[in-house]
């Protein structure tokens, strides 16, 4: 007998409607209560808060953005380069003035990403993977900058749309790469980034 | 390991500095869940559903078992099966020597712990590169993790400064705790991204989509398993939820409970493999979904132990946990939980001190967010221990006494009697030492007894 044979051997069979069973479990969740008129000013509350740390500027229309990003650059970081996936979307913006590398500088550098969706409960991003998505530069750079568009904010963990089709990764972004691994005392920049800044656009 | 525990104990009593480090971390954890539940209306109900997520999963754990194998191959990941840890450990061994693997990078996983394979990799001749920080710093102590969520937490920050000193190429120059992070960062960045395959663990395993979830406050399990070639998953079975809304209760709750944040900073689900045309991520993804005695667990009365997401809320508020630390447990896993797990996994007769060292405050089933009766659990292995003669004779002899005298309601009365009047021998207010109590008066006083019984008050007052 296989292991898998004899595990589910163990485990048994199963009486009664399971789905029905686990749809109802799932009745009036406990949460904490979102403004659905307030989801913005929600978001922007919760990536102040200290275990998500992270600014946020909004941007009015699409073709501000090389330039909103081009001045967080200036200011905040040190070393020139930002990574852009190659997004068609992003790529049609107008990104002259702007020092663009092909990969990360490793610990150094900024990576921009374009959300799927964020939420307003938590001050989560989510991300998806595709040919036009890479995850790693999101992980390696020191400066991550994330793009949200307004009308995919949503109020709740929950209401996260799912995917049209399963990505090989989809990864909420709730802060930046941080520990608490000597003495409890957090400090930013474990690995990954330091800084997150989110750019809401619209 | 009987006599091992006591050793261990009375040596992490007699450490200062232990007791220092232990503090620091536990009680900010403390603190900080203690706000995040307050900041949480319904919290109660909540840890009420949380618990019944769980025990649903658990009655049905074949099927959801069956739903999330047939799921992950569908998304192209490859499934395998291990009833017990050497067969889990030797499917990933295997798994790696068919790569080729000279490195692995592994993410923190309380599971590979259980399983014993950084023992197994290096066994096997394989570099094993610990990316989150404090396993790091136990790889690099040649230690053993003390704490399920802080695995370092008994070291100082002087122990860790040293260690890196020693250990890093490229040490802090200052003696902050940030600049040692920022040691530890280039120490690993290098061998992370060079390594041949990445093994994480799984807090969540989610049934409908075959999608595996890891949560980390560093990155550190992306950062590991995305670049090598090749991703293993190792699992427990009890891993499983229906669907991401049930795996979403579950993570407010483990965020909360760990760490007071609302959400853990990176939670991550894959679904098998790179596809044709993404630009990063392991071509191969393999998942190893683990028994090691939980289905005996789910039969032999520890169903609700199987509820546990390692959330490590019930170490932080221990009064014993907080005095020894976690290595004095010797087992995987310290604490409340890990005192019900160790007998299950390690054997009760290896380990029937630890369901004893307990002061059945039920200070940890008060805070556990999915509500596992912990003291109960304790209890029963005590009952266990007993029916089997694992007790030494002098505790069974004296228990046996007392259960006789306790029958004999006027010699009860007349031992008790005899017993407050004779211990006020010893000490006005406090006892500081008295026969057969060293045990206790050793590390602290033992109140002497005022006036007279219970019972002879009581029949004072009746009158
Ligand atoms: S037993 Fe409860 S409190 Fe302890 S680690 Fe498990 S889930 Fe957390």
């Amino acid at each position: 007998m296989s292991a898998r044979e004899a595990i589910l051997r163990r485990l048994g069979g199963n009486a009664g409607d399971v789905a029905d069973e686990a749809r109802a479990l799932l009745r009036a969740p406990e949460r904490p209560p979102v403004d659905p008129a307030a989801l913005a000013e929600t978001f922007a509350e919760r990536l102040a808060a200290p275990s998500v740390a992270a600014s946020l500027e909004r941007v009015p229309v699409a073709q501000q953005l090389p330039a909103a990003v081009a001045r967080h650059l200036a200011q905040h970081v040190p070393m020139p380069g930002l990574y852009l996936p190659p997004d068609a979307w992003l790529q049609a913006l107008d990104w002259r003035g702007i020092a663009l590398d092909a990969a990360v500088t490793v610990d150094g550098g900024a990576a921009l990403a374009v959300a799927t969706a964020a939420v307003a409960e938590t001050g989560s991003l989510v991300l998806d993977t595709s040919p036009t998505a890479p995850m790693l530069p999101n992980f390696l750079a020191l400066h991550h900058l994330v793009v949200v568009r307004h009308e995919t904010l949503v109020a709740h963990l929950e209401d996260i749309p799912a995917p049209l089709e399963q990505p090989r990764a989809r990864y909420w972004i709730t802060g930046v790469s941080g520990t608490t691994d000597i003495e409890g005392q957090y400090v930013r920049g474990a690995h990954g980034p330091r800084f997150l800044h989110v750019l809401l656009l619209g | 390991m009987t006599a091992g525990f006591k050793a261990r104990a009375a040596e992490a009593l007699a450490d200062p500095v232990l007791k220092v480090a232990v503090e620091r971390t536990a009680g900010t954890a403390e603190t900080k869940r203690a706000a995040a539940v307050a900041a949480f209306e319904d919290f109660e109900a909540a840890r009420t559903r949380a618990a019944a997520i769980k025990d649903h999963v658990i009655a049905h754990l074949g099927h959801y078992l069956e739903q999330f194998e047939a799921n992950a191959i569908a998304a192209g990941a490859q499934v395998h099966w291990a009833e017990t840890a050497d067969a889990a450990c030797e499917i990933v061994l295997d798994i790696c020597r068919r790569a080729g693997a000279k490195s692995v990078a592994r993410s923190k996983s309380m599971l590979g712990e259980e399983i014993g394979l950084p023992h197994a990799l290096a066994e096997a001749g394989i570099e094993r590169v610990e990316t989150d920080l404090a396993e790091h710093i136990i790889q690099l102590a040649g230690e053993r993790p003390s704490h399920i969520v802080w695995p370092a937490m008994h070291k100082t920050r002087e122990q860790v400064s040293t260690l890196f000193r020693a250990r890093h190429a490229e040490p802090h120059a200052e003696e902050t705790i940030a600049a040692m992070a920022q040691s530890a960062r280039r120490h690993l960045r290098a061998a992370m991204l060079g390594a041949d395959v990445g093994i994480s663990g799984a807090n969540f395993l989610l049934a409908d989509s075959g999608a595996v979830c890891t949560v980390t406050n560093e990155g550190n399990a992306e950062l590991s398993v995305v670049p090598p070639r090749v991703h293993i998953v190792t699992a427990g079975i009890e891993k499983l939820v229906p669907s991401m809304d049930h795996a979403v209760h579950l993570l407010r709750m483990l965020a909360r409970s760990a760490t007071g944040a609302t959400l853990t900073q990176y939670t991550t689900f894959y679904t098998g493999p790179k596809r044709g045309a993404d630009l990063d991520g392991p071509e191969e993804m393999h998942i190893v979904l683990i028994d090691n005695g939980r289905t005996k667990m789910r039969d032999e009365g520890l169903a609700e132990m199987l509820r546990c997401i390692r959330c490590g809320a019930c170490m932080n508020h221990c009064v014993v946990f907080r005095q020894i630390g976690g290595h004095a447990y010797g087992g995987t896993y310290p604490g409340p939980m890990g005192a019900v797990l160790t007998p299950a996994l390690d054997g009760l007769a290896a380990s029937r001190d630890l369901p004893q060292a307990c002061t059945m405050n039920g200070k940890c089933q008060e805070v556990c967010p999915v509500r596992i009766p912990l003291p109960t659990l304790l209890r029963g292995w005590r009952e266990k221990s007993w029916r089997e003669g694992l007790e030494p004779a002098s505790t069974r002899g004296a228990v046996r006494l007392w259960a006789w005298a306790a029958r004999q309601p006027w010699l009860y009365r007349f031992g008790s009697r005899l017993a407050v009047r004779g211990m006020r021998l010893f000490g006005g207010k406090w006892i500081t030492s008295m026969p057969l109590a060293s045990g206790w008066t050793r590390h602290r006083d033992l109140p002497a007894p005022q006036g007279r019984t219970f019972m002879e008050q009581y029949r004072e007052r009746r009158r």
